[in-house]
């Protein structure tokens, strides 16, 4: 009889497991910054709708109408940015750029729906050849339709409704840093926590 | 005898009153051998019938938000009413060697759990009192919709400090 009534409530918790850690049908923006020295782990998991309804409500960083500015500012003009970004996508998977040097590897490539960013700072070493800081490695990945969207705007503008748009289809890994003392992982999937299935 | 049942009779049925339309009740209990316990219930009523009365009361300057804040408040509010649209779900956790934060979504309110050594707080915001707690477009504070949010929050518990073997619960019934 006990052993009957365990096995109902074993049951019970195992079919309420997948209600705790829901697949909600909405996107999900997840943060995860974890640092080693501190001891600490942030975790930050907020509805695309309401990273929108942010970034919307934020004047100071988006223009009116969910446009922004990139052009002349930063020494380029966004008809060259469209330009490159049309030559680069006729070309198709390759690697656009690659930096070496002593202190750090980049390297900028297409690949298939993606656009990757590699980044791998090496670590630095003392005069006694040891490390004095470790190394870091920074891996982003942006779905090229998001560029597209986000380079469907007009003139100087960048189309910052179309981008986050596009976001919202995105699923799995955006940014990953590492470095000795902490990880930073962002990612868009559809589950309202940060359960070990996502990590 | 029917004296009596009216002498009795009219308080009851004030209190039953009262009572039926929420009472807002503050209760703080001191730790230790020695220590005390206060309830203080708060008829909802009177809550409401206060901040209905505050701007014929009050100073307007002391029911209006400094300007600097009042460029915040409509993304305050698109960030509320867009949470009270998601799904439930865990929003932040943060956790320390000595704490642990955790705010959730839970149906209609903002839960904010704070957890550490000796200290444990619990905070439930209901985000439609949170709505109407934020001011106008001219940063007056709308206490008449703060007064009608009131009464969609009961039955709720909306502080829960304990602190040591001091505990204090506001919550309303």
């Amino acid at each position: 009889m006990r052993k009957s009534t365990l096995a109902g409530v074993g049951l019970l918790a195992l079919s309420a497991l997948p209600a705790a850690t829901a697949q909600t049908g909405t996107a999900w923006l997840h943060v995860r910054v974890e640092e080693a020295k501190e001891a600490s782990k942030v975790s930050v998991n907020l509805p695309m709708t309401v990273v929108e309804a942010v970034l919307k409500a934020s004047p100071e960083i988006i223009e009116k109408h969910g446009k922004i500015h990139i052009g002349e500012e930063h020494g380029l003009k966004m008809a060259d940015i469209r330009k490159a970004w049309k030559a680069l996508a006729e070309a198709g998977d390759a690697e656009l750029v690659t930096v070496e040097s002593v202190e750090e590897n980049v390297k900028v490539m297409r690949k298939g729906d993606l656009v990757q960013v590699f980044v791998d700072n090496k670590a630095k070493l003392g005069k006694d050849g040891k490390p004095v800081k470790g190394g870091e490695e920074v891996r982003v990945e942006v779905p090229v339709s998001l560029v597209d969207a986000f380079l469907s705007g007009e003139g100087e503008e960048g189309n910052f409704q179309a981008a986050v748009a596009e976001l919202q289809k995105r699923r799995g890994d955006i940014v990953r840093v590492k470095d000795d003392d902490s990880n930073v992982r962002v990612w868009i999937d559809e589950q309202n926590t940060q359960s070990p299935a996502g990590k | 005898m029917t004296k009596l049942a009216v002498i009795l009779g009219v308080p009851i049925a004030l209190l039953a009153t009262v009572a039926s339309l929420g009472v807002v009740v503050v209760d703080v209990r001191e730790g230790g051998p020695d220590g005390s316990r206060i309830v203080v219930p708060v008829p909802l009523v009177f809550a409401q019938a206060a901040l209905a009365v505050a701007p014929a009361v009050a100073p307007a300057d002391k029911l209006r938000i400094p300007d600097e804040a009042l460029e915040h408040i409509g993304l305050a509010r698109e960030i509320l009413e867009a949470l009270a649209k998601a799904p439930d779900g865990e929003l932040v956790r943060v956790e320390e060697r000595d704490e642990l934060v955790v705010i959730t979504k839970e149906g209609r309110s903002l839960r904010v759990r704070v957890s550490g050594e000796r200290e444990n707080v619990n905070v439930n915001v209901p985000l439609q009192l949170a709505l109407q707690a934020l001011p106008d477009e001219h940063g007056r504070i709308r206490t008449a919709a703060l007064a009608g949010a009131l009464a969609g929050v009961r039955f709720t518990d909306l502080v829960e400090v304990q602190d040591g073997n001091d505990h204090v619960r506001v919550w309303v019934w």
